[in-house]
């Protein structure tokens, strides 16, 4: 746990370094795109859960689209968390796995889509996505911690 | 005291620290609200989908080193975005992963 609290501050320069040089043509600026990544990885190695954010359409069905959407997206499903958002159709949609359900409980994710969708309707994607992932990552807890108990 | 230092002390020194705020406030923020969304307006940038760094040891599920890197090269290590019906990962997608979560609207 330390070596990994350790390796923490690099991977975070890392990251920027890599989000401010790369051009992209996505919706979001460097800034942006080096905080999502880092709420991404950090929220992702504070609990175990593998989180994963997907930005665009989601289908008619939206749940179907996010449910598939999750069953593909690599790794351990179960242990999965995606966090799915169309901001053309104002929908929103937290997908977890069968393990990650058990550490996140689905009204942990209500609570963290109510946080989410007030900023979303102010505009404010990136901080909706940062502080949703952060609000997640505070519920489903650390994992050596909760084994603790 | 003459006029003019009157009017130097009680009206251009204020004046002035007043610019200098107006300054320091207004300038720093400008040009950056261009990828700025609003709700309501369509959305037409790229599908994009953002997974953890896999180079970060405690990530679970980093599957840099089992594919080498080598799915969307312009985007680095990190945040490694990948683009839908690519089926970068190698799971039966019929198979139903999901168990719960939330759905919103705003």
């Amino acid at each position: 746990m330390t070596q990994q609290l350790e390796h923490g501050p690099s991977a975070t320069k890392d990251t920027r370094n890599t989000a401010v040089t790369e051009p992209g043509s996505g919706p979001f600026s460097y800034r942006d795109l080096a905080r999502i990544d880092e709420a991404l990885t950090l929220s992702s190695k504070e609990t175990g859960l593998r989180f994963t954010l997907y930005v665009g359409d989601l289908g008619r069905d939206t749940r179907a689209f996010a449910e598939e959407l999750h069953s593909r997206s690599g790794g351990d499903p179960s242990n999965t968390v995606l966090v799915a958002l169309s901001p053309g159709q104002r929908v929103l949609e937290i997908v977890t796995g069968t393990a990650a359900a058990r550490r996140l409980p689905d009204r942990a994710c209500a609570l963290a889509v109510l946080t989410m969708t007030g900023r979303l309707g102010a505009g404010d994607l990136t901080g909706a996505i940062v502080n949703g992932l952060r609000q997640l990552s505070d519920s489903a807890g650390h994992p050596s911690r909760r084994r603790a108990h | 005291m003459p006029w003019y230092e009157t009017v130097l002390i009680y009206g251009v020194i204020p004046l002035a620290v007043f610019l200098l705020l107006a300054v320091a406030t207004l300038l720093p923020g400008r040009g950056k609200d261009k990828t700025r969304y609003r709700p309501g307006q369509p959305w037409e940038h790229e599908t994009v989908w953002y997974e953890p760094h896999s180079g970060v040891p405690g990530v679970p599920g980093g599957h840099g080193d089992d594919h080498g890197g080598s799915h969307a090269p312009g985007l680095g290590a990190t945040a490694a975005a990948l683009t839908i019906g690519e089926h970068p990962h190698e799971t039966d997608a019929h198979r139903r992963t999901a168990a719960g979560g939330a759905r919103g609207t705003w």
